[in-house]
């Protein structure tokens, strides 16, 4: 007798738990840098990544992934339509099975906050450095942060 | 194409304090200054023995 109840009531709270699952189309987002916490699990629409295997979108419901940052623009689709662009420099994103998504990068900023002249100007200076540098590794550092300036200058453009 | 600082011996988080810095340093002016600062790291090591800080000589006894 207690049995049959026990299991009714287990039943009844699979089910619930089932339905509160289904509910969760919303995708909660957690963007951080060193320098600052932009969204603290905040609910957004869709959110767009450079990564190392390509950049992507991730909507609500997204295969859970985890990726590498590459240096690039991340733009953020809030749920009233409103588009923020952010440039990350490197880190880690996260989507988990329950749509919560983590942006964890070492440096971002807002797009505005970049100074293309100064971007060019950088580009430029790792350039040439990059065609004297005298040992490889000095010549991979280079190379990095002219990849990193070339994608400054194209996103603040 | 496949990652040349790879192979010249550099890991992702040397990769990625250099990329780190030269987004720093593409700042406007105004916030240069501030974001400069996180260029540094400082490490304090202090060793322990016996559940407390051991003074530096005891190193290396």
């Amino acid at each position: 007798m207690s049995f049959v109840r026990n299991a009714r009531l287990l039943a009844k709270r699979g089910a619930r738990l089932s339905l509160n699952r289904s509910y969760s189309d919303d995708m909660k987002l957690t963007f951080a840098a060193a320098n600052k916490t932009f969204f603290d699990a905040a609910v957004v629409r869709q959110i767009d990544v450079p990564s190392f295997s390509g950049s992507f979108g991730i909507l609500a419901k997204h295969v859970p992934t985890l990726a590498v940052l590459k240096p690039g623009v991340v733009q953020v689709t809030e749920n009233d339509g409103k588009v923020t662009k952010y440039f990350v420099s490197s880190g880690s994103v996260t989507v988990n099975e329950d749509s919560s998504v983590q942006v964890l990068a070492e440096e971002a900023h807002n797009i505005e906050d970049i100074d293309v002249s100064e971007a060019r100007q950088l580009l430029s200076k790792y350039q040439s450095e990059m065609s004297s540098a005298a040992s490889d590794k000095a010549k991979a550092e280079a190379a990095i942060a002219v990849e990193v300036a070339e994608a400054l200058v194209k996103a603040a453009e | 194409m496949t990652n040349a600082w790879r192979a010249a011996g550099l890991t992702y988080i040397q990769y990625s304090n250099i990329a780190a810095r030269v987004l720093r340093d593409a700042l406007r002016a105004d916030l240069r200054a501030e974001a400069a600062k996180r260029n540094e790291t400082h490490v304090k090591f202090t060793p322990w023995v016996n559940g407390r800080p051991a003074p530096r000589q005891a190193e290396s006894a």
